[in-house]
């Protein structure tokens, strides 16, 4: 768990909730996915790969799905060392972890951009 | 913090997903048009059914430019599903009607690329997209000539034989 940035000056804080949160690595390239208990890297292939695995799951089917079957979703994603096995509260959760994270890569761009890139707009 | 998703990809999600949607209705055209090559050539219409077989390879193109694109620029492309292609068509007309509407429903799905594009001043995908819309011109000009045919020939008597022979010669040269 990443809990005390100082420890690590290489990691950069993306976007944190309640119940988890995203540290960029600028040093591999990489982020660092810290939720339901576990600390995964994933790189930025493996991190759409997520989103779009989170996004795919019918949480509304699922609310009203009312059949006996085990209320948990196995998230395997292809080509990647990670496996998430997530109630329905926790994929909720993931969902808003990783919308909140991909929104501020998007800031992160503009910023970048006005402040690097383009400063003859500044 | 480096933006790393910039460095990995030059085009964002949002135009990532329409462009795949693009390959997805390029894909579905081709195979429309392989449907209607089909149905001309069990009917007695060659020259329709060859042009119809020369439209599908062109959508085809377009599909495969699509799809380079997106993986040049650092994204993924998704090889699409294609179903639900109607087989049958009532009348030789109607495989022209269809074929018009293809043609415009594609123009249309292009501009609202582009659209987004603006939006986003993504001018790279903009200056991609510029090929395309040309295209379009000469798609939607051969498929609205052909229309044309039916109304200035007439299909009574030999009519239909008679369109069937110039939809095998329409071309589109506009130096415009």
């Amino acid at each position: 768990m990443y809990s005390n940035l100082s420890d690590h000056p290489h990691l950069t804080e993306v976007f944190t909730t309640a119940h988890g949160a995203v540290f960029q690595n600028d040093t591999d390239r990489c982020w660092q996915v810290n939720f339901a208990g576990k600390n995964a890297r994933f790189d930025y292939r493996c991190l759409l790969k997520l989103r779009t695995a989170v996004y795919r799951i019918d949480i509304e089917q699922r609310l009203l799905d009312s059949t006996k079957s085990p209320d948990v979703e196995i998230i395997f994603i292809c080509a990647c060392d990670h496996c998430y096995v997530l109630s329905l509260a926790q994929i909720i959760a993931l969902r808003d972890l990783l919308e909140g994270t991909f929104v501020m890569l998007e800031l992160n761009q503009i910023i970048y951009d006005r402040l690097h890139r383009v400063p003859a707009y500044i | 913090m480096k933006d790393l998703v910039r460095v990995k990809t030059l085009i964002s999600s949002d135009i990532e997903a329409l462009l795949n949607k693009q390959i997805k209705m390029e894909a579905y055209s081709s195979s429309v048009y392989l449907s209607m090559a089909s149905w001309c050539n069990r009917n007695g219409y060659d020259f329709s059914s060859n042009y119809f077989f020369k439209q599908a390879e062109e959508e085809r193109q377009h599909q495969l430019k699509f799809f380079k694109y997106i993986l040049d620029m650092g994204g993924n492309s998704v090889s699409p599903d294609v179903t639900n292609i109607k087989q049958e068509y009532n009348s030789f007309r109607e495989v022209f009607e269809e074929a018009l509407d293809q043609e415009i429903n594609v123009t249309q799905s292009i501009k609202n690329i582009y659209a987004r594009c603006l939006k986003e001043q993504d001018f790279v995908t903009i200056e991609f997209l510029n090929w395309f819309l040309k295209e379009q011109r000469e798609e939607e000009y051969k498929a609205r000539r052909a229309l044309e045919l039916f109304e200035v020939i007439g299909e009574e008597g030999t009519g239909r034989w008679q369109i069937d022979k110039h939809v095998g010669e329409i071309k589109y040269d506009s130096q415009a």
